[in-house]
């Protein structure tokens, strides 16, 4: 049944996108950047994973190790570029650019270092297939949905039920009360890409076990997470994760019909239709 | 006399606040109408909701007969209508002369094709609006500060480009958004001054204005708002005096 | 004596291109990485025509001038309908795109092997074959394009978009039409990319889908970034500086394997660099 194998791989890496689209719309909505870095992040984190597998590293271990490291980065990359140039009253152009520059330079970095060449985890475990049901997963997929679903569910408990989670709501919706109040958004900030940066290791880490590493792969499913957080109404979690788990699914199912190459086109065109006619997303509560 | 300035039953609100509530007022031609209210009652909200920066849920406008619904800022302009904001809206970058300039409609050379296909006939075209936004600026006593950038001027000279940038647009009706507040003594008479001049002129004023002194001087009529509803309208005398609406507006009597 | 010529008639070919970048990003602050795909739409229709001998260079020329019009016309719609965040996706997106158009549309484009052999352009019967007799070609192609960008923006319209960057509300509520500005200028800045596009086709012989991708649109933002903003002599000063960078880089012993990915890395280091210390570029205006 290549239909429902498609669709199930469909809600494998749409988990794993959701995951992708949260941690980036919690940027966007706090801080107001479209971090684009933030697809080198993702990058870097499977990479990482990578090298510490091949220098032994138990799996678990390395996991870890890579999401603390990647919220390192995150907190770097806010408090020494984007602060600075928010410092500097910077507009969101000048910002946006040097995000841009950012990725260049992690992308390619990247590939001086681990050559442009498709790199796949010495992990033999990960392509175990189980099948049950006429499906066929592999260990690799089980985990990345395992993984994805648990870190959605603690984000949203996060959210809604911690202090900082509270703080980070409150400079979401009105950052410029929260300047003048003691909430502190520029710290605020940091942790906010901490902790985006930390989630989107895990994607960066699963995929990749699944489909091998690539330096310039991470900007693909950043855009394609980003119109899933706009489309599904920009400041809603489980929109922008609901909706990213819907495009996965249509691009596999298009398989059916359309070559490869074109299903993630298909997503950019339906997206700039979108933008053109009902610019406010599906979910039109957000502006 | 046919109705100048007419809106009937405007409605909006935003998420639950209500900005304006079955609000309902008629201005004159040729006069200056104040349109006063404590803070929030909905004045700006009523401005925008005229010039086109906002939809109204409910209700319309009529400009000298015709329906102002749905036109775009720019087409009210056109129609004759134009505005100034409370936060001056200037543009930093540009001098003094140019953000008049920027308010002179029928313009050769504002667009590519022009531009570039006919640079001379452009450059001669310029000279001439230059000296129509030269006499504008002399009109509200700006004309020595041309050339200066608008982070040089005062803070009264700054509102006295906004009204300057309206008047370069030619429109009949000005809608001006707080002009005297923050204002020293004599900017403010300076201002109070050019109002009356513009009146005499024959241009119709709609005034948002805190400043009862003010009030009283200009106007000929008073619009008294209250939560996005006019509450009265009469005399600057009647409505000055009259202790309900102080009470609303300070909370007590004058 | 043939390679300065060739760095010369590239970099004018970079102005030209350059100035669509600035008058869009630089001049009405419509965020965009897609000039590229405009600038190889003109390359390939200019190829086209001449590749099968239906047009003549002008007329070719003509042709791809109006086609990229409309292009960036299109283009430039869906930013002036939604705010400039999510134009940004619509840009990447649409640069995405038409890469994947490049590569997969063989019949039209040869696909990943590109179009070669393209004639040299024949002008009033007079074949331009040297590098001297292209020198002066593009001199005055690019000369014509600095011409029309000067003369822009020392005319009201120049006036008008400087005041609709700074506040769009505001020129509306002085009774400018915004709608219109924004899309004559978009428009032009597509002929600018058309133009270049038909030059750099005839020029190089050759060209291939990696000439107009992702990367070339960020080289092209560099340009704008390095060499400065809203100015004609950013826009000259840009493409000439970063185009010397390669060959610089040649003098020392970069193995060749990393050498494309180390420009690129550079590039994004330019960009960080100058959005953090100087902004308005080498001889621009502040972004």
């Amino acid at each position: 049944m290549l239909a429902l194998q498609l669709f199930i791989n469909g809600l494998v890496t749409g988990s794993a996108l959701g995951i992708v689209a949260i941690s980036f719309s919690l940027v966007f909505s706090t801080a107001k950047i479209f971090h684009v870095a933030h697809a080198g992040v993702y990058t870097m984190a499977g990479y990482l994973a990578w090298s510490l597998v091949r220098y032994g590293v138990p799996s678990p271990l390395t996991l870890v190790i890579v999401v603390v490291l990647c919220a390192g980065a995150g907190a770097l990359i806010e408090w020494q570029l984007y602060d600075r140039l928010k410092q500097r009253r910077a507009t969101d152009l000048v910002i946006l650019i040097a995000s841009i520059g950012l990725l260049a330079v992690m992308q390619n970095s990247i590939s001086a270092i681990y050559t442009p060449n498709i790199l796949q985890f010495p992990l033999p475990w990960a392509s175990q297939v189980v099948a049950f049901g006429g499906i066929r997963l592999s260990w690799a997929e089980i985990l990345t949905v395992a993984f994805s679903l648990s870190a959605y569910a603690t984000t949203m408990w996060f959210a809604n039920h911690t202090n900082l989670g509270k703080r980070i709501r409150a400079v979401a919706s009105n950052p410029f009360l929260a300047e003048i109040t003691r909430l502190e958004p520029r710290s605020v900030y940091v942790y906010v890409i901490a902790i985006a940066s930390a989630l989107v290791a895990l994607p960066g880490v699963m995929v990749p076990l699944d489909f091998g590493l690539q330096p310039y792969g991470g900007l693909t499913p950043l855009l394609t997470a980003t119109i899933a957080m706009i489309a599904g109404g920009v400041g809603s979690l489980h929109g922008a994760y609901v909706v990213a788990v819907a495009i996965a699914v249509m691009q596999n199912l298009c398989l059916l019909f359309i070559p490869g190459e074109w299903s993630v086109g298909i997503t950019f065109f339906i997206f700039v239709f979108f933008m053109l006619f009902r610019p406010t997303g599906l979910f039109s509560t957000a502006r | 006399m046919s109705i100048y300035l007419e809106a009937v039953g405007l409605e909006k609100s935003f998420g639950g606040l209500k900005a304006m509530n079955d609000c309902s007022f008629t201005i004159d031609q040729g006069r200056i109408t104040c349109l006063v209210g404590p803070n929030g009652a909905g004045k700006t909200t009523i401005f925008n909701a005229i010039t086109g920066f906002l939809k109204p849920d409910q209700g319309h406008v009529t400009f000298k007969g015709e329906s102002l619904d749905g036109l775009s800022p720019q087409a009210i302009v056109d129609k004759g209508i134009a505005r100034t904001f409370q936060n001056l809206r200037l543009f930093a970058e540009l001098t003094t002369l140019d953000n008049v300039m920027i308010g002179l409609g029928g313009q050769v050379g504002e667009e590519p094709f022009g531009a570039i296909y006919r640079p001379f006939h452009t450059a001669r075209a310029q000279a001439a609006k230059k000296r129509a936004a030269l006499e504008t600026l002399e009109h509200v006593g700006l004309a020595d500060k041309a050339s200066e950038y608008v982070r040089n001027l005062s803070y009264g000279e700054q509102k006295l480009l906004t009204v300057a940038r309206v008047l370069a647009t030619g429109a009949e009706l000005l809608l001006l958004d707080e002009p005297a507040s923050g204002l020293s003594h004599g900017a403010l008479d300076g201002i109070m001054t050019l109002l009356r001049r513009l009146q005499d002129e024959g241009k119709t004023l709609l005034v948002v204005e805190h400043n009862t002194r003010v009030v009283q001087r200009i106007a000929d009529d008073v619009l008294f708002l209250h939560q996005g509803h006019l509450m009265a309208r009469g005399t600057p005398a009647e409505i000055t005096s009259d202790p309900k609406l102080a009470e609303i507006y300070f909370g007590g009597v004058i | 004596m043939d390679f300065y010529f060739s760095y010369i008639v590239l970099a004018e070919i970079y102005v030209l291109l350059g100035l669509s970048t600035n008058l869009l990003v630089g001049i009405i602050g419509i965020f965009s990485v897609s000039q590229a795909a405009v600038f190889g739409v003109g390359a390939y229709i200019v190829a086209a025509f001449l590749m099968s001998g239906t047009l003549g260079f002008i007329p070719a020329m003509i042709v791809a001038f109006i086609c990229c019009v409309i292009l960036n016309i299109l283009l430039a719609l869906p930013s002036l309908r939604v705010s400039g965040d999510y134009f940004v996706v619509t840009s990447f997106g649409i640069q995405l795109l038409a890469t994947a158009v490049f590569i997969n549309w063989t019949a039209g484009t040869g696909g990943a092997n590109g179009l070669p052999g393209i004639p040299p352009p024949e002008i009033l019967g007079h074949t331009v074959g040297e590098a001297w007799e292209f020198l002066v070609l593009v001199t005055v192609a690019t000369g014509l394009g600095c011409l029309a960008f000067g003369l822009i923006l020392r005319a009201p319209f120049g006036r008008l978009l400087k005041a609709i960057r700074e506040d769009e509300l505001a020129v509306a509520a002085a009774g400018k039409n915004v709608l219109r500005a924004k899309v004559s200028a978009a428009a032009l800045a597509g002929g600018f990319a058309g133009s270049a596009g038909g030059l750099y086709a005839t020029f190089m012989s050759f060209i291939d889908p990696v000439s107009f991708d992702l990367d070339a649109s960020i080289l092209l933002l560099t340009m704008v970034v390095v060499g400065g903003a809203r100015t004609l002599a950013g826009s000259i000063v840009g493409p000439f500086v970063l185009l010397a960078l390669p060959h610089v880089l040649m003098l020392i012993d970069i193995p060749t394997t990393i050498a494309a990915s180390m420009r690129q890395l550079i590039y994004g280091l330019l960009l960080i660099a100058f959005m953090l210390f100087r902004p308005q570029g080498l001889v621009g205006e502040k972004l």
